[in-house]
């Protein structure tokens, strides 16, 4: 196959790499403006590079926030969560991709009608009901409400409708049960598509705002983007000051990200099935 | 079955007792009361006011606090409500005025607490007493309170030859003059997006104008609250905003970005809250000057920014927050949170005081905001106040971009409101 | 063997007048409870108080919560802003499943070609994802600012009108929809990859083998294999940008110059919570909910290919 493709596709190349460096523009921005000082914010014509290169705005991040407290909060709220919600979605997943059983079509409307509400209207109803639980000031109460993800649910069933039944019912003949297909079959099989899935949940939970604002009062349980509200006044004029959280709250996902690309989006391919 | 039952049994008897431990608590003091207080204001303003707030926590050891902040206005205004619906509320809060949970909830009880000796009531301005009113009864008090002042970039009108220390404006008619030099004249940047006046906040500065032009925004008719804004006098403010944008000095609807503009040195003059000057002196790259507010028939000037509330109902609770928010307001306290964050003196000794006048002296831009302080008025606060801010916005923009007449985008905003009244 | 055997003799039991497998019927109940009751708790109950809401006056400043019939929904319909609102959301909705969808794809499909730097262009292009919407719409109010913003500079440079981009009813929900689809193209395209690389390569090779064209193959092989995902990709679109509401929220506060930029939610969270009138904001979130519902079930209903939609 190598050979009937070796050549490389130079056009398609340089439209990509000039397509990049519209998608990493603000990046670049965002990282000069983080040693900016205020002139050099506010000036006119604008100024593309800082005068001067001082940490001076990141050392203040850590001055006006317990940033490393919100970082630990944002990091264990997003992995408890996502974990709680693959673990649903993948055996709800699975449930309605092989198994038949009354009412699955029905179920598999109603789970995605959960999209159509927006969260802002939500909010109270959900509010109400944490609160009766005890969970307002809680990790409970932020990660609980948060589980439930329609959107995993529908890409795990897609992954899943792709994994050829032959491997289910040899699998049956071995003597499997259902609980057994999936932990033996299906699981193994889907590791990178249930990676992408984690990574698109992991993301969600890490960027939330709203709902982690209104239901923790105490600024322990506080999560990243509420403490980078805090440095931006109505008028966003600590600019300088945000982009150095910005640019500490965004780098490390994606050195972590770049990790993981190779095993998350390249194998995300069902070759492995042919074994 | 008989299990089922006799989980249920117990389950109730549980509770019922948690109820009954519950009611038995109220009666005697805790020795030490803690309290929930929730802050809408962040970054200097918000160092602040926890410095101050620390401070009061330990000086009594019979009460302990825990501060929290909530968010901006609009955060903080959805969380409050949350907590309240649930009875999670903060025992006390900082927060705008928009909201005036206590008021709106027909809690009063703020009217017997300001009687307190101890708080004087009467050395706090009256308009800022009214500021913290909801439909004409105290609901709160005022603490970060603010007023729009005119800044203008020296650097621009030296360049157009105005000197506005020697001959400030007193009139907006004289004003439209000035910023119109100015915007011909001072154009330092070579900038194409070169302004001469605008204000962050249209809303707040219409209304300002409004009660200059001796025409109220909203008044009490019988026991119904009713708009003004769209009256004669009110019209002739619209004609004059109007008139801005159809000379070029201000910008068609862009008060979201006039900040940015003013501190790029694109524009010449803006209306802008009295907080900013603690945010802004010494940081522009131009030098920065401050006039008072010029006027049509007086000089009044509507106060803005947020008022501080008691939400519990605990007797003790509430004891200790009144206990909080009186150290908050003492002269002193509130001199040093004013002085350090642009926000006004509330009461009218400190305005007088040695502390100030010597910080006023050395430091002549926040003067000018205390300038102003005598002719501080509050507009009625109401239920449907914030829905009204928002058809405001919508007629500004409907005036600015030419969509309707003065007349007609003011008057629908007046018939939308009492639609919404009804 | 016997063991083989026990398992091919399958107990059947009849449901609502059809056969299903005892087993299956077991697992898919034991399976599926925890997500039932999420179902429940965060959603049915929810969903059940905000449809008793939208038949009350309910004001949260107040707390005053009347029962009031269907005037809620009658204000809706004679609100000119709603309206406009819904026009915002159809025009904004429209473009951005457009233009994401299509550049989504040719994006991925060329990151799937043979090219150099293959690893950091994929993650370029995935990089904004990870942005909080408080930080990255910051920087992007910036880039629109008509003074002081790099845009302008740049087309001023460059000899080409500039524009006034947040700030004119004009521009302003464009401005939006371009911040919206650099931030969320990242999503799409890694969806779209993983379809990609779900096709046998032995198809391809078949086609080449064959002689058939680059082209060819794109429109005969890749595309048509790639029919679920796109329907997928779509549907959770409609949905999306249908909710859209926290970069419209950061970037134009007020709903934009004349209210050119508010979407459903905004004015949904805006009578909510800037009003108080939480009874009107569940009416509206009806209505856009049997909106959404209407859409979907018309984009299942075009849609053709099986495997993902299960219609």
């Amino acid at each position: 196959m190598a050979s009937l493709r070796k050549k490389i596709n130079i056009p398609v190349f340089l439209f990509l790499l000039a397509g990049s460096v519209v998608m990493i523009f603000p990046f670049v921005w965002m990282i000069f403006s983080s040693f900016k000082t205020v002139a050099d914010v506010y000036t006119y014509p604008p100024k593309w590079l800082p005068s001067s290169w001082k940490f001076t705005n990141y050392k203040k991040v850590f001055q006006m926030i317990p940033f490393g407290r919100y970082y630990f909060n944002s990091i264990f709220t997003s992995v408890a969560q996502t974990a709680i919600q693959l673990a649903l979605s993948v055996t709800a997943a699975y449930a309605l991709v092989v198994l038949n059983f009354p009412g699955r079509k029905f179920l598999y409307t109603l789970i995605r009608s959960t999209m159509f509400v927006p969260t802002v209207v939500t909010l109270i109803p959900l509010y109400l009901l944490v609160s009766k639980a005890g969970m307002i000031d809680t990790y409970a109460g932020i990660i609980l409400p948060q589980v439930l993800s329609a959107f995993t649910i529908f890409l795990l069933v897609s992954f899943f409708s792709s994994i050829p039944t032959i491997l289910f019912d040899s699998a049956k003949l071995d003597g499997c049960g259902y609980y057994r297909i999936l932990s033996e079959v299906v699981i193994p099989n889907s590791k990178s598509s249930i990676s992408t899935a984690m990574l698109f949940a992991f993301l969600g939970h890490w960027k939330s705002y709203t709902w982690p604002l209104i239901v923790t009062n105490k600024a322990i349980y506080r999560t990243l983007p509420i403490g980078m509200k805090y440095l931006v006044q109505e008028s966003s004029s600590e600019y300088q000051i945000m982009m150095a959280a910005a640019v500490m709250a965004i780098l490390p996902v994606l050195i972590v990200y770049l990790f993981f690309e190779k095993q998350l989006v390249q194998s995300i391919t069902l070759t492995g099935l042919k074994a | 079955m008989k299990k089922a039952t006799t989980i249920v049994l117990l389950l109730t008897l549980g509770i019922s007792l948690v109820f009954a431990t519950g009611a038995k608590e109220v009666s005697t003091r805790p020795e030490v009361v803690k309290l929930q207080v929730w802050y809408a204001i962040s970054g200097a303003s918000g160092e602040q006011f926890l410095a101050l707030a620390k401070a009061f926590d330990a000086s009594r050891p019979d009460i302990e606090l825990e501060l929290t902040y909530s968010g901006s206005y609009a955060d903080t205004a959805t969380k409050v409500s949350a907590a309240l619906l649930s009875g999670d509320e903060p025992d006390a809060a900082i927060m705008a005025a928009g909201q005036l949970y206590t008021g709106g909830r027909g809690d009063f009880s703020m009217e017997n607490l300001v009687k307190d000796p101890d708080f004087n009531v009467d050395d706090i301005f009256k308009g800022m007493l009214e500021y913290g009113m909801y439909e004409g009864r105290i609901a709160a008090v005022p603490y970060g309170i603010s007023s729009q002042v005119l800044y203008y970039n020296k650097d621009i009108t030296d360049k157009a030859g105005l000197d506005l220390e020697k001959n400030p404006p007193t009139t907006w008619a004289q004003f439209f003059t000035m910023a119109k030099t100015a915007m011909e004249k001072g154009n330092v940047n070579n900038s194409p997006d070169f302004y001469g006046f605008d204000t962050s906040d249209g809303v707040w500065l219409f209304k300002s104008m409004l009660g200059q032009n001796g025409n109220e925004v909203v008044r009490k008719v019988g026991d119904r609250v009713q708009p003004a804004f769209h009256e004669a006098s009110g019209i002739e403010v619209g004609r004059f905003w109007k008139s801005l944008v159809d000379s070029n000095v201000m910008p068609a609807a862009q008060h979201t970005n006039a900040e940015k503009k003013f501190l790029a040195g694109n524009l010449a003059f803006i209306a802008a809250s009295s907080n900013r000057v603690a945010r802004w002196q010494g940081t522009t790259n131009f030098s920065l000057g401050a006039i008072v507010m010029p006027g049509f028939k007086n000089r009044s000037i509507a106060l803005g920014g947020n008022v501080a509330v008691i939400l519990t109902g605990d007797q003790y609770k509430r004891e200790a927050s009144w206990e909080l928010l009186k150290y908050l307001l003492e002269e002193e306290n509130h001199t040093a949170f004013a002085l350090s964050t642009g926000y006004l003196p509330v009461r009218k000794s400190a305005q007088n005081g040695a502390v100030v006048k010597e910080a006023l002296a050395s430091n002549p831009l926040y003067k000018v905001a205390f300038d102003q302080l005598d002719n501080a008025w509050a507009y009625y606060h109401f239920q449907e106040m914030g829905t009204m801010d928002s058809f405001f916005w919508y007629a500004l923009d409907e005036i600015e971009k030419g969509v309707s007449s003065v007349e007609v985008a003011l008057a629908k905003a007046a018939a939308s409101l009492e639609k919404e009244i009804e | 063997m016997r063991k083989q055997q026990e398992a091919l003799r399958i107990h059947r039991v009849t449901l609502f007048g059809k056969q299903y497998e005892s087993a299956q019927v077991r697992a898919a109940v034991v399976l599926l409870v925890p997500t039932m009751i999420a179902i429940i708790l965060l959603f049915i109950i929810p969903v059940i108080q905000v449809v008793s809401y939208s038949f009350t006056n309910y004001n949260i400043a107040t707390g005053i919560k009347k029962y009031n019939g269907i005037a809620n929904y009658k204000h809706l319909f004679t609100d000119d802003r709603f309206f406009k609102a819904i026009r915002n959301t159809f025009t904004f909705a429209a473009f951005k499943l457009l233009i994401d969808t299509t550049l989504a794809l040719s994006i991925a499909l060329m990151l799937d070609a043979r090219i150099p730097l293959k690893k950091y262009l994929r993650s370029v292009y995935f990089a904004p994802v990870v942005v909080p919407v408080v930080a990255s719409s910051l920087i992007w109010i910036w880039f629109f600012d008509p003074g002081i913003g790099p845009f302008n500079q740049v087309l001023s440079a460059l000899g080409l009108p500039t524009s006034q981009w947040l700030y004119h009813e004009k521009s302003a929900l464009g401005s939006i929809l371009m911040f919206s689809i650099w931030k969320g193209l990242g999503y799409n395209i890694v969806l779209f990859l993983a379809g990609l690389q779900n096709i046998p390569p032995s198809y391809i090779e078949a086609a080449q083998v064959d002689g058939a064209k680059g082209y060819q193959i794109l429109f005969r092989i890749r595309l048509p294999l790639l029919r679920p995902i796109i329907s997928f990709v779509l549907m959770i679109g409609i949905i999306n940008t249908f909710k859209v509401f926290a970069e419209v929220n950061v970037m134009t506060p007020k709903g934009g110059p004349l209210y050119s930029t508010a979407l459903m939610v905004n004015y949904i969270y805006d009578t909510a919570f800037t009003s108080g009138k939480m009874g009107r904001a569940c009416s509206a979130s009806i209505i856009l909910f049997i909106i959404i519902f209407i859409l979907t079930l018309i984009q299942t209903r075009l849609d053709t290919s099986k495997s993902i939609t299960m219609e």
